[in-house]
């Protein structure tokens, strides 16, 4: 007789009329409305979208991965027909917000097999769920043009599947696009491939997709462009040169001077390879990678 | 036969006490089991209305009827959880949008459930006040939970441990009130509404707690090696999620093995619909998918059952009510036998006697028949909102 009293219960707190589902997004607005997590997403989004698409990537200046929207920005995403996550542990905000899960579109979920585990991150331990640790995967994973492409195919789907009707603009961008990526990849491949036996230092571990894509070593230390290190960082350094003879230090933005003349004088050159995680104060995340492509050349072609 | 309704219409006016009495029993012997039928007709269609708005369910296997008792109307104990990549398998399918139900903890006694921005859309519910969670650790109240515990936008709610002796059990979770739904006389006025992920971090699966590299969290690490830190039970686990905390908390291991106890799907054509059903036929699957309509259905067969013997119930009390009637009337017959010789002493036939004395019985008959076609017209057109508004006192 259990159920009896659910009946009661029930039938009590059934008095309103139910609506039907209105779930899917209208498909017959003229543009959707996508939102990104970081810069490069948004710029592979508008190259696919074209004029079917509004992107937005709602962060300030500097880097998104350390990020959190607020509240107002959370529900501008909320709001949107797509959101495009970069995966590989990229924008750990997404993990404490709500966001419409159906709108979720993750861009690097088809190589999620090929993310690369940081290797120094702190493992701990408390009570009984054991040894753990946090945020040790490398999420640049646009700076491997190969990956980008990826990313930029997964996010040519999600537009198919969101926006049918527009379907061959969608792949004729996408086209476009990929070619441009690809000829930064084989510029930098030449580069690398015929120019001379470099070593590479990172200034900060954010290299690791670049540097296995192209065969290359780079650890790295914690050195940020604006701020002179401190003299952990340089022992640091001083450590790491006693195994990798490097002559380079790619950094994500110009040093300051008293830095990259203290490299000078241990005999390591510096240049600048930005991730372009965000957008950048000139020109674009296509032109970024150009003159990083170019920086590679200049790097690889000295003597 | 004016005259004879005339002189019958004077005899019940000026009896009127006795005629009140036989009135108001004939009219209930009529409405009761008419008007039953009515309302329990328009609770019949109330349930079903839910249970139609919501095509596909898919649980663990198990009780069909639990599943859907549990995610539509959160009263059932919670069904056996499944995977939240079940969610995850059928959103990837591309057949239908899905949102996830975690129905399983309880706050000040009443069910919390976990479920993803889009049931609101789903199920057209509107704020009152506040907004819709964004955070880790929010919370939306019903309107009738809001009302219940006087709680307003700002205040907070604190879960329930499942088990007081459970020690080693989930942290109780203070979670923020930031909005309020306006009544939608559903069971949804009854629920308090929060991120799947929240109910994640009330079972554990989740936390937030120091940074055990900051100076703060020396005192709990009972070793750092490296890279390697062990901290004992006394490191600070956050019980309360603050935009300054939360960027702290995190969530261990691959989130599609976390729990959820349903996931409503959505399909939008016949066809999609069909072939996820297809999927979660073969025997080997550890999922069921169940149209609530259905179960709901046949759980309302079971009531009609039921409704029936109240009604046979009710038909028996009305024979008995009628025959005391009749009897009232016989007797009345007798007592009036005085009159009735005056009558014929005055030229009264017998006919005109007699349809004198049946006239009073039709007029309190067809008085009782209106009386209670009134009430049944009304419990159609005012029932559902009439209980609506005592449930709301």
């Amino acid at each position: 007789m259990r159920w009896l009293s659910f009946i009661a219960a029930l039938s009590i707190g059934c008095g309103g009329s139910e609506p039907s589902p209105d779930i899917a997004p209208a498909s017959s607005a003229p543009t959707f409305s996508v939102y990104t997590v970081n810069y490069p997403l948004q710029y592979f989004a508008e190259r696919i979208g074209g004029e079917h698409v509004t992107v937005s990537f709602p962060a300030p200046a500097g880097d998104p991965a350390s990020w959190s929207p607020d509240a107002e920005a959370i529900s501008a995403y909320q709001q949107a027909d797509l959101i495009l996550l970069n995966g590989a542990s990229y924008a750990k905000w997404v993990a404490t917000v709500t966001l419409p899960t159906s709108k979720l579109v993750d861009t690097s979920s088809s190589f999620a097999d090929r993310y690369i585990m940081v290797e120094d991150a702190v493992v701990h331990s408390h009570g009984p769920e054991g040894e753990h640790s946090h945020g040790e995967t490398a999420f640049t994973t646009w700076i491997d043009a190969t990956l980008a492409i990826r990313h930029a195919a997964a996010i040519r789907d999600s537009f198919v599947s969101a926006r049918p009707e527009h379907e061959s603009d969608f792949h004729q961008g996408f086209a476009e696009l990929e070619r441009d990526l690809a000829a930064v990849d084989e510029r930098i491949e030449a580069a690398i491939t015929g120019g001379s036996d470099v070593g590479l230092v990172g200034s900060n571990p954010v290299y690791q997709y670049f540097a296995r894509r192209y065969g290359l070593s780079v650890p790295s230390v914690h050195f940020e462009p604006d701020t002179y290190p401190e003299a952990d960082g340089w022992h640091d350094l001083e450590h790491l040169l006693e195994d990798h003879a490097a002559t380079w230090m790619i950094w994500e933005d110009q040093p300051i001077v008293q830095t990259s003349d203290k490299l000078s004088d241990m005999g390591i050159q510096s240049a600048v390879f930005e991730p372009c995680s965000n957008r950048p104060d000139f020109g674009d995340y296509l032109s970024v990678m150009e003159t990083n492509a170019a920086a590679i050349d200049r790097i690889f072609s000295a003597q | 036969m004016k005259q004879t309704l005339y002189l019958a219409w004077r005899y019940l006016a000026f009896h009127r006490f006795k005629t009140l009495i036989l009135l108001t029993s004939i009219t209930l012997i009529l409405y009761l089991p008419v008007g039953l039928r009515v309302l329990v007709n328009q609770s019949s269609e109330q349930l079903t209305q839910r249970a139609e708005a919501t095509p596909l369910v898919v649980g663990s296997k198990g009780s069909p009827l639990e599943l859907v008792l549990n995610t539509l109307y959160f009263r059932s104990d919670f069904p056996e959880p499944m995977r939240y990549a079940e969610a995850q398998k059928v959103q990837s399918s591309g057949l239908a949008p899905t949102v996830p139900m975690y129905v399983r903890y309880h706050a000040q006694g009443y069910p919390i459930v976990g479920t993803s921005f889009e049931y609101f859309d789903y199920r057209s519910l509107r704020l009152q006040s506040g907004r819709f969670f964004t955070l880790l650790g929010e919370c939306v109240l019903g309107a009738r939970v809001a009302e219940a515990l006087g709680a307003q936008v700002g205040d907070s709610v604190t879960s329930s441990p499942e088990n007081l002796f459970d020690l080693a059990g989930e942290y109780p979770l203070n979670m923020g009130i930031v909005g309020i739904l306006a009544h939608s006389d559903s069971p949804d006025d009854d629920a308090i509404f929060v991120d799947v992920k929240t109910t994640w971090v009330i079972e554990g699966l989740g936390h937030g707690h120091q940074d055990l590299t900051q100076r703060e969290a020396a005192s709990a690490v009972l070793s750092r090696e490296e890279n390697r830190v062990v901290a004992n039970a006394s490191i600070v686990q956050y019980n309360k999620i603050t935009p300054e905390n939360v960027d702290e908390f995190h969530f261990h291991g691959d989130i599609s093995d976390y729990p959820v106890t349903a996931v409503v799907v959505l399909p939008p054509d016949q066809k999609s619909s069909a072939l996820l059903q297809g999927r979660y036929q073969s025997a080997e699957e550890r999922a069921q998918i169940s149209r609530p309509s259905e179960v709901m259905g046949e759980l309302l067969e079971t009531i009609l059952t039921v409704e029936s013997f109240v009604l046979a119930g009710a038909v028996i009390v009305g024979l008995a009510t009628l025959a005391s009637a009749a009897l009232v009337f016989m007797l009345s017959l007798r007592l009036r036998r005085r009159e009735m010789e005056t009558l014929f002493k005055i030229g009264g036939s017998r006919a005109s006697v007699g349809a004198l004395m049946a006239s009073e019985m039709v007029v309190v008959l067809v008085a009782g028949i209106v009386l209670a076609a009134g009430l049944t017209f009304l419990t159609s057109q005012f029932g559902a909102v009439l209980v609506r508004a005592l449930i709301r006192m």
